[in-house]
């Protein structure tokens, strides 16, 4: 909302207040001042006279000009087409600092220059309240004007200063001129004088019908007025309105706009002799097409509420007027409408049609309801000053809305806990009154008090500590802290069990990164193997890139890989923990992609990431977590995004814990080595573990066996290690030490060397025992696997 | 016995001549050999015992000698020994400034910086730390925070929709509500970070996705002060020891009053600077007194209870912190940039 303080000044005593001081006392109770603009800050301007206009000897376009500023003559080029000899024009001066910069006494083609003839957008307008003629061309200034004038700005509007206020939901009400000043009025406790509205009627209308079908519209009132004639603005209201933002377009059009601007109540008026039969009707069963004041054709469908004239819209209630009815510049007689519509009705119907109008955006946000009879009257008022009249009628009108006097009871008490604070009954008061409350009973401490009818976002006791608060608070609360039973804060165990896994994913070299929640199609139906439920999608989204909701990580965490191979970063690991909200599955995942080498030092890498890398996260936070390893299953699947044959789909207790392993070749946009993780957390973490007990070490020395042998590759060697395992209670400890693929080894095979160790808790181990549990062993893996052991 | 003492001290000079030539630990060796081994000179003299009478005298004679010529050629070999390591040692030589073996250090994007930070604060002061699903009904995110159907901020033009009544949470209220509706009246003193979405396109300063962290107090006798005190305290340690908290007037459905919070400065401690574009104060969070309707709606008497609830952007925090400019930093991960946030150890 723009306002301009020229135009409130009319209605609210700001003598004496700076623009700053006003715009910080009202950001300050909750009305922010986005900014303080200026129409325009030119300097070293004067009135001229073009004394004589000739063309430029040197150019096809430029004029060579006398201007006279009564005290010299000046020489000035100007290349504006309307420029001509007896105009009176507004001359930047040699060293007027205009917006483009400042002016300097030079030549122009040979021809000597000393100022600009200016138009409006030169001296900082913008261009959007301006005509076309007048962009292209520069300023004419009426006859008022006298040759030398320097007060230029002031006598045309354009020394204003106007606050931008960026209104929240609950201060609509500030959404009118009038509104502004009597907050104004209120905080700075100056006269606030808003305008007075008479009745002007100059005859009573028994044949116009007005009405309401919907309970969504429970008022609506117009005027008739006969003999208006359409013609420009007066400039004062020309330059109100530029002040505010609006363009101006008539002598009916802009009064509209002003009164809207004034009371905050939007208005429609129709061309009387439009209208097919003399009545409005509001109605919301209509289903037809409806041509806009935008000339766009919009559908109507049931509940949009539409003002008819024998069934037919005229116009989309609150929102626009139809082109049928609309006033032109031949426009003789008119219809003046005031309506209450539903907030909601209107908010539903704009929002649909994609249609928003100022008027809309009042009534969505919320309007004064018991004003109509007075805008209606105002509106009538000021009309019979911008046009000739020739009769005015009554207030026509349909009322069925409640207008009761809003009241809260409250009490000092309430409000003082409410806020901390220790204010007497008379300050409560004072600012209570001040702030257009009316005290209808009290007893010093209680008390109750009518609400102004427009201020709609006042509802309940509460609101009012905040209108004291606002009013004084601010500093006079001294920060004290809630006193309360003390208790343990803390996160979950959850989270907690997070937060351990994050430092070790950490402080082992990790990046922990944050990704998108929404992705891509393409994303979100690649890598569904961990979690295969479907994934929500969402109805309205502002790009395909962010349209749905991903149930598995890799695709996030692959993406920002490949961002920063991009990006010249070749070796890392990187990982993200993140909700996974799907359809009747909420899920936490761990990600993680290892990418390219390890480093060594500085930038001298060693070996590639592998399988066993992340399968070695996976060992530790399964350590972590204390899970025995005989509940967990790793075992090889079929897809296209994983290497088939370096890859692991791991179960716990059965149910899918995880998925691992080398990214498919063709998938990773990279030659270095791209491997994956991702773990379904809220299982691990839903999962009991063995509690920590403490056993005692055997005191008895250990002894140990090495077997080394071929064996095929399929085979796994967790069940090597499960079988060996079994063959004797005195084995404490069953070890790999050597795997070898290659040379002078089959091509399907590999060759694995174990150690094991024996051990007794209450006894020293005889060579006899080791002997028949070493013996178990060598009949086991000849037996189970069919190898035989190297020498 | 004389003349055995004589050959002694013939064999001793003999042998402390040949020593004194001595040049490496073969020589060394040699003349073990040659004095102390079985056959060697001085342990031959051994063998004539047998044929003095003084045999005491003899033996510590024998003794003396073999220590003498033993401790020498010890010695020697000790010296030669140290010479030879020191030789080898000189090939060993390293460039003791090339760069250290890769140890890590702990890597994270500043946005969990942030949020942990801010957990632990409101952890030290007794807060629980809450969680919920980033999918929500629209009854915990708008119907019980007092947001009704009506209402504005529910358009679809702000906020990301699954169906009618199903959507991403657009601010961690959401949270607050379920938490209100499992705590069955009792006090509450939670904060619940998490991610939040909005309608908005990605540029410098927006961010479909965001980070927000609530904090939500209620009991018998919570008050407007009881915030600013507890903000405050949350600015001392967030920001600067010094920091100060300013109440601006605001305005949310689901709190009454509702403030904008500005902390001084701590950049210029509220001289005027870039950070706070010369006002001394930067805007922080949106606070306020929880609304009777959200205490009502969620089970809590608002005739006895009331609370204080606030909202941190997560991000905004972070961007002021470290002086990013770009939101989108934060989703771009590239791990130079993270890197930048974990090198220093901050004040």
């Amino acid at each position: 909302m723009l306002v301009s303080l020229n135009e409130i000044s009319k209605y609210v005593d700001l003598n004496g207040l700076s623009k700053e001081e006003i715009a910080s006392r009202l950001t300050f109770s909750g009305i922010e001042v986005e900014e303080i603009k200026t129409l325009s800050s030119a300097t070293n301007l004067v009135v001229g006279k073009v004394i004589s206009c000739v063309n430029h000897p040197n150019s096809d376009h430029l004029h060579v000009c006398k201007v006279d500023v009564k005290d010299e003559i000046l020489d000035i080029v100007c290349g504006a087409p309307n420029c001509k000899e007896g105009i009176k024009v507004i001359v930047a001066k040699v060293g007027a600092k205009l917006p483009n910069g400042e002016i300097k006494a030079g030549e122009i083609r040979g021809c000597k220059s000393n100022g600009m003839l200016c138009a409006l957008n030169e001296l900082g307008v913008d261009p959007k309240y301006l005509k076309e003629e007048q962009i292209k061309g520069i300023e004419i200034l009426s006859d008022e004007f006298e040759v030398g004038d320097t007060d230029i700005l002031h006598k045309l509007g354009l020394d204003d200063a106007i606050l931008d206020l960026s209104l929240l939901a609950n201060r609509s009400d500030c959404y009118s001129l009038f509104n502004v000043s009597r907050e104004l009025g209120a905080l700075f406790n100056r006269n606030v004088n808003i305008l007075e509205a008479k009745d002007d009627s100059t005859y009573v209308d028994n044949d116009f019908k007005v009405g309401s079908l919907t309970p969504n519209c429970k008022e609506f009132s117009v005027k008739i007025v006969k003999g208006i004639e359409v013609k420009d603005s007066p400039s004062w209201l020309k330059n109100c309105l530029r002040s505010e933002g609006i363009r101006s377009i008539n002598n009916i059009v802009d009064l509209g706009n002003y009164i809207m601007l004034l009371t905050g109540q939007p208005i429609h008026m129709y061309d009387y002799d439009k209208l097919t039969k003399k009545e409005l009707i509001v109605r919301d069963d209509i289903k037809e097409k409806f041509v806009a004041l935008d000339e766009k054709e919009y559908q109507i469908n049931e509940l949009d509420l539409c003002v008819t004239s024998s069934s037919k819209t005229m116009c989309l209630g609150g929102i626009m007027g139809g082109l049928d009815s609309e006033v032109t510049s031949s426009t003789k007689n008119i219809v003046i409408e005031v309506a209450n519509f539903n907030h909601a009705s209107i908010r539903k119907t704009s929002s649909r049609l994609g249609l928003i109008s100022d008027s809309s955006q009042r009534f969505v946000k919320g309007i004064n309801k018991d004003q109509v009879d007075y805008v209606l009257n105002l509106t009538t008022n000021l009309l019979k000053t911008l046009s000739n009249v020739d009769s005015i009628s009554n207030i026509i009108k349909y009322d069925e809305l409640n207008h009761d006097i809003k009241v809260i009871s409250c009490s000092v008490d309430y409000i003082n806990n409410r806020l901390g604070t220790n204010f007497e009954f008379s300050k409560v008061k004072e600012v209570l009154e001040l702030l257009y409350f009316k005290f209808i009973e009290s007893d010093g401490n209680n008390f109750k008090v009518e609400v102004p009818n427009f201020r709609i976002d006042v509802e309940g006791k509460a609101d009012l500590s905040e209108e004291i608060f606002r009013y004084i608070g601010l500093d006079t609360i001294q920060p004290t802290l809630p006193f309360m039973e003390t208790t343990v804060g803390g996160k979950s165990k959850d989270e907690q069990k997070q937060d351990v896994i994050c430092s070790f994913l950490s402080n082992n070299g990790l990046y922990r990164v944050l990704t998108y929640t929404l992705v891509n199609q393409k994303m979100s139906e690649s890598f569904k193997i961990l979690n295969k439920s479907e994934g929500y999608v969402i109805k309205n989204p502002l790009t395909e890139d962010h349209k749905y909701v991903r149930t598995n990580l890799l695709p996030s965490l692959i993406n920002c890989a490949i961002y920063n191979l991009n990006h010249q970063n070749n070796n890392f690991g990187i990982y993200e923990i993140s909700n996974m909200d799907s359809i009747n599955k909420n899920e936490i995942h761990l990600g993680i992609v290892l990418v390219g080498k390890k480093y060594k030092q500085d930038k001298i890498v060693g070996e590639s990431y592998s399988y066993f890398d992340v399968k070695g996260i996976v060992d530790t936070i399964l350590d972590m977590f204390n899970i025995s390893s005989t509940r967990v299953k790793y075992t090889r699947f079929e897809t296209d995004e994983f290497h088939p044959n370096r890859s692991a789909l791991v179960l716990l207790d059965n149910k899918p814990l995880c998925v691992m392993g080398d990214i498919y070749p063709t998938k990773k946009e990279t030659k270095e080595a791209m491997i994956l993780l991702e773990m379904n957390l809220s299982l691990l973490f839903a999962t009991k573990s063995k509690n920590i007990k403490f056993e005692p070490i055997s005191n008895y020395p250990q002894s140990s066996r090495d077997y080394a042998f071929l064996i095929d590759d399929t085979v796994n060697y967790i069940d090597i290690k499960n079988e060996v395992k079994k063959c004797s209670s005195l084995i404490k400890e069953v070890g790999v030490f050597d795997i070898y693929k290659g040379k002078n080894i089959p091509s399907n095979q590999k060759s694995i060397a174990l150690t094991v160790v024996f051990e007794s808790n209450d006894h020293t181990l005889k060579e006899k025992e080791i002997e028949e549990a070493h013996n178990k062993i060598v009949e086991t893996l000849n037996k189970k696997f069919n190898v035989s052991l190297r020498s | 016995m004389e003349e055995y003492l004589v050959e002694f001290k013939q064999i001793e000079e003999e042998a402390l001549k040949d020593i004194e030539n001595v040049k490496t630990l073969e020589d060394v060796d040699q003349n073990f050999i040659k004095y102390l081994s079985k056959k060697g000179k001085v342990s031959l003299l051994m063998n004539k015992i047998r044929e003095v009478q003084d045999k005491k005298k003899f033996g510590e004679a024998y003794n003396e000698l073999r220590k003498t010529v033993e401790n020498k050629l010890n010695e020697l070999k000790a010296k030669l020994e140290k010479e030879k390591l020191d030789e080898e040692l000189k090939k060993e030589i390293i460039d003791i400034t090339l760069p250290g073996n890769h140890l890590v250090s702990t890597n994270v994007n500043p946005f969990y910086k942030i949020i942990e930070e801010i957990e632990n604060i409101f952890v030290n002061m007794g807060y629980t730390v809450e969680s919920g699903p980033e999918v929500v009904k629209d009854k915990y995110n708008f119907e019980l925070v007092n947001i009704p159907f009506d209402h504005p901020a529910r358009d679809m033009q702000d906020s990301l929709f699954i169906d009618e009544t199903t959507l991403l949470r657009t601010h961690t209220s959401a949270i607050q509500a379920m938490v209100m509706e499992k705590s069955n009246g009792k006090p509450i003193k939670i904060i619940c970070p998490g991610k939040v979405y909005r309608r908005d396109d990605d540029d410098m300063t927006h961010s479909h996705q965001f980070g927000q962290i609530e904090g939500l107090v209620i009991d018998k006798n919570i008050k407007l002060s009881d915030l600013k005190g507890t903000l405050e305290l949350f600015a001392k340690s967030m920001f600067s020891k010094d920091s100060k908290v300013r109440f601006r007037s605001s305005f949310f459905p689901f709190t009454e009053p509702s403030v904008e919070v500005d902390i001084s400065c701590f950049k210029c401690k509220g001289k005027g600077c870039p950070t706070c574009k010369g006002t001394g104060w930067i805007e922080i969070l949106g606070a306020g007194m929880v609304h009777p309707n959200v205490l009502k709606l969620n089970g809590y008497d608002p005739e006895v209870y009331s609370g204080f609830a606030f909202g941190v952007g997560i991000e905004r925090v972070a961007m002021l912190r470290y002086g990013i400019d770009d939101i989108r930093r934060f989703y771009s991960n590239d791990i130079k940039v993270i890197d930048e946030f974990n090198k220093k150890v901050e004040d």
